[in-house]
């Protein structure tokens, strides 16, 4: 099955080369070179991933990913230039899964691809205790007392790896690798910033954690099971 | 107030002088009180010890003159008085000589009276008895005054010495002169002088000047309190405005008044304050212009080399189906379009430092560990190279606060630099620390640098030898953005190398951004052999 790619970039020529790239490799491209048209490409399209550049005239890059969000767990990777540590960070904090900083090979960018639409190695157990939730890991589903959690499949990807392997802490580092597929170290507010969001989403009070565990100077590991 | 004083009070003597001290220290006004009360204590001295010194001894002199002239009135009277003696026997000798003490009595005013006759001469019947005031007994009248007397018929001879009275011993003056008793012999006449009266009245000048001193003394610190305030505002005030201006705040100026010379003070102060402000905010500018065109220039190039690059990568991906001019194209395309992308990245990056919008994203790293991972990372370039990289961290174990993006980039350039210029030679690295600094110290045994070029290492685009042929293509700003990288964190960069024995470059950060790295922890030329 190709996976269909939605690509959102003001320029033309750029999403002409993007699609050309991803043909080649086997993706199914659309693009869009309007920030207020995407959503409603989005909609239309139902993609597998989206590439979502930062900077767009009208609508930008950041509020179409929350708009996506608002609705759908599909994979977004950010396409950013570098210095704009600002809004990339916003971007992130709305909901975006990875980015990449132009001009990009297309090497790295079908890797950062790959990396967000491969389906996880099958753990051992098919049903997960972290905290007092509880994954169905084929089922792709989070419950706390039989009520569902919606997650996206990074957020997900990264509360099996935590769920997994209770005993251990994980570094940013082995996140970076295990959940985005990273094999060098990579910018580790990645994974600050998405621990965030999930707390947001499966923590009864975020700011006093019992699901995702700090562990200071170390990194994160899975709260004990309830 | 109160308070004031118990704290004063509670206070040990060695408190009171370190605050004495401090203040001394700190206050010049409280400086220049001190010295001015300490020379005026000084001037009343010497003028408070002539003074009296010279009243003494004028008084001591009149006083003398008087005495002496009155107990040669008092001898001449008594020697009056015996030259008409008649007396042919002891009573009536004895007569003569008590009607000569009544002369001598009526011709002075002191009361103190000795007659002695001279020892040595024949015995006389009619010599009358010794006399003397009790006032002059014991050892009042010294036997060298004796002497001089008895050896001196004529001559009138003095001596100071403290009289025996009724209300103890008093300072005064013994005078005496011989008399002559027709038929009865010579007899040495002293006579008391009382001179408490002389040292009352000296003391009681003397105790006129001390106070008078002292209350010179409280004024003169007075007015070099008030002299020195006057003085010591203005200048507090220009203190003031230059620790503020120095903090930052470039409004501030110093109120200009009067033509004095203070006045122009402030107005030269204010002047250099203003130029000051004036070039700072040129350089404002200036760097946030720099800062907008990098932006610009950044933004307007992604676009057109992205595009490039991707269709560089297509051509070079499908090169196999290209003629074989054509995918030599492409693979040349592919190879330049690497370095013109890392030597892009380079010049922004260090136009961001030149127009100093460098943000750190501290967190705390092992300076240690990170090390061995970079050495981990360029072990395949090393093996490449056929070289051998040894590591050894006696220190550095600790966590310190530094963005560890740009120290891996310090450290991957040196390691990199190291194996590029070691010629296959083994690269000791070393990570050592001291309580205020960690270092990391790269090491080869390969071409080595010329002192000249030691000192060009760190400039933009410098080459360390450009016949050689470069085997890792570098941008040549790889050094000065490490320099760069190094400073922002408040380290430094340190090279020591010697022509085909090697080089060593050392990274040292401080293990606290805002203090100073103190001694080195490892130092550059070590492990060489000078």
């Amino acid at each position: 099955m190709t996976h269909r790619i939605l690509v959102v970039d003001d320029e033309d020529i750029i999403l002409e080369m993007v699609a050309i790239a991803l043909t080649d490799r086997g993706y199914s491209p659309v693009v869009c070179n309007s920030g207020t048209d995407a959503l409603a490409v989005f909609r239309e399209t139902k993609p597998d991933l989206v590439l979502l550049d930062i900077q767009l005239p009208g609508k930008d890059g950041i509020e179409i990913c929350r708009d996506i969000r608002a609705e759908s767990g599909t994979p977004i990777i950010m396409l950013t230039a570098n210095g704009e540590t600002e809004s990339l960070v916003l971007a992130l904090e709305a909901g975006a899964d990875d980015y990449i900083v132009k001009p990009y090979k297309a090497e790295e960018l079908t890797a950062r691809i790959r990396a967000r639409l491969r389906t996880p190695s099958e753990p051992t157990s098919t049903v997960l205790g972290i905290g007092d939730l509880t994954i169905d890991v084929a089922g792709h589903e989070v419950r706390r007392n039989g009520e569902l959690l919606s997650l996206t499949p990074l957020e997900f990807d990264l509360l099996v790896a935590l769920a997994s392997q209770p005993s251990l802490v994980f570094t940013r580092e082995m996140l970076l690798e295990q959940v985005w597929g990273y094999q060098y170290k990579a910018d580790t507010r990645l994974v600050n910033v998405h621990v965030q969001r999930l707390r947001g989403k499966i923590e009864e009070d975020p700011d006093n954690p019992r699901v995702v565990m700090t562990v200071r100077g170390v990194g994160y590991r899975a709260g004990s099971v309830v | 107030m109160n308070r004031l004083w118990q704290r004063v009070l509670a206070m040990t003597p060695s408190q009171v002088w370190s605050d004495i001290v401090r203040f001394w220290r700190r206050s010049l006004q409280f400086r220049t009180v001190l010295i001015s009360m300490g020379l005026t204590t000084l001037a009343i001295i010497v003028v408070g010890i002539y003074m009296s010194v010279s009243i003494s001894n004028d008084l001591f002199s009149s006083r003398l003159t008087q005495v002496l002239n009155e107990s040669q009135r008092a001898q001449a009277a008594a020697q009056r008085v015996l030259d008409t003696s008649e007396a042919t026997d002891r009573i009536g000798a004895q007569s003569v000589m008590n009607a000569a003490r009544t002369a001598i009595r009526d011709a002075t005013s002191s009361p103190y009276i000795a007659v002695f006759r001279v020892p040595g001469q024949d015995a006389s019947v009619l010599a009358p008895q010794d006399f003397s005031s009790p006032e002059l007994t014991g050892d009042v009248i010294s036997t060298t005054l004796r002497g001089d007397v008895e050896g001196d018929s004529a001559g009138q001879y003095w001596q100071s010495v403290a009289l025996n009275t009724t209300i103890g011993r008093v300072p005064g003056v013994v005078v005496g002169s011989q008399l002559s008793l027709p038929g009865g012999g010579n007899y040495e006449l002293y006579i008391g002088y009382d001179f408490s009266q002389a040292e009352s009245t000296l003391a009681f000048v003397q105790s006129v000047l001390w106070f008078a001193g002292a209350v010179l003394l409280v004024l003169s610190g007075m007015v070099a309190f008030f002299v020195a305030r006057l003085l010591v505002r203005p200048i507090q005030v220009a203190a003031d405005t230059s620790e503020k201006l120095s903090q930052g705040d470039l409004d501030v100026r110093i109120p200009e008044s009067g033509e004095d010379v203070m006045s122009t003070l402030s107005r030269s102060f204010n002047s250099m304050a203003s130029s000051m402000q004036r070039q700072l905010t040129e350089l404002a500018e200036l760097s946030t212009i720099q800062q907008r065109f990098v932006a610009d220039v950044s933004h307007e190039l992604r676009t057109p080399l992205t595009t490039i690059r991707l269709a560089s990568d297509h051509l070079y991906r499908h090169r196999e189906e290209l003629t074989r001019d054509n995918r030599r194209s492409a693979e040349l395309l592919q190879a330049q379009l690497d370095r013109f992308e890392s030597l892009l990245a380079d010049l922004l990056e260090i136009s961001r430092y030149d127009a100093r919008t460098i943000e750190l994203e501290t967190e705390p790293t092992n300076v240690a560990s990170l090390t061995s991972d970079v050495v981990g990372l360029m072990m395949s370039l090393a093996t490449e190279n056929k070289c051998e990289i040894t590591i050894t961290s006696p220190g550095g174990h600790f966590d310190i606060d530094v963005d560890p993006r740009r120290i891996r980039r310090i450290l991957i350039n040196l390691i990199g630099n190291a194996i590029e210029h070691g010629a296959g030679s083994p690269i000791d690295v070393k990570i050592d620390s001291s309580p205020t600094a960690v270092a990391v110290s790269i090491r080869d045994h390969g071409h080595g640098m010329s002192p000249d070029q030691v000192l060009q290492v760190f400039g933009r685009f410098w080459r360390a030898d450009s016949a050689r042929k470069r085997t890792i293509g570098g941008t040549g700003l790889g050094l000065a953005i490490s320099l760069e990288d190094a400073r922002v964190h408040g380290g430094r960069i340190d090279v020591w190398a010697q022509v085909d024995i090697g080089a060593n470059f050392v990274l040292t950060l401080p293990r606290d951004r805002e203090t100073e790295i103190g001694e080195l922890p490892i130092e550059p030329s070590e492990g060489f052999i000078s």
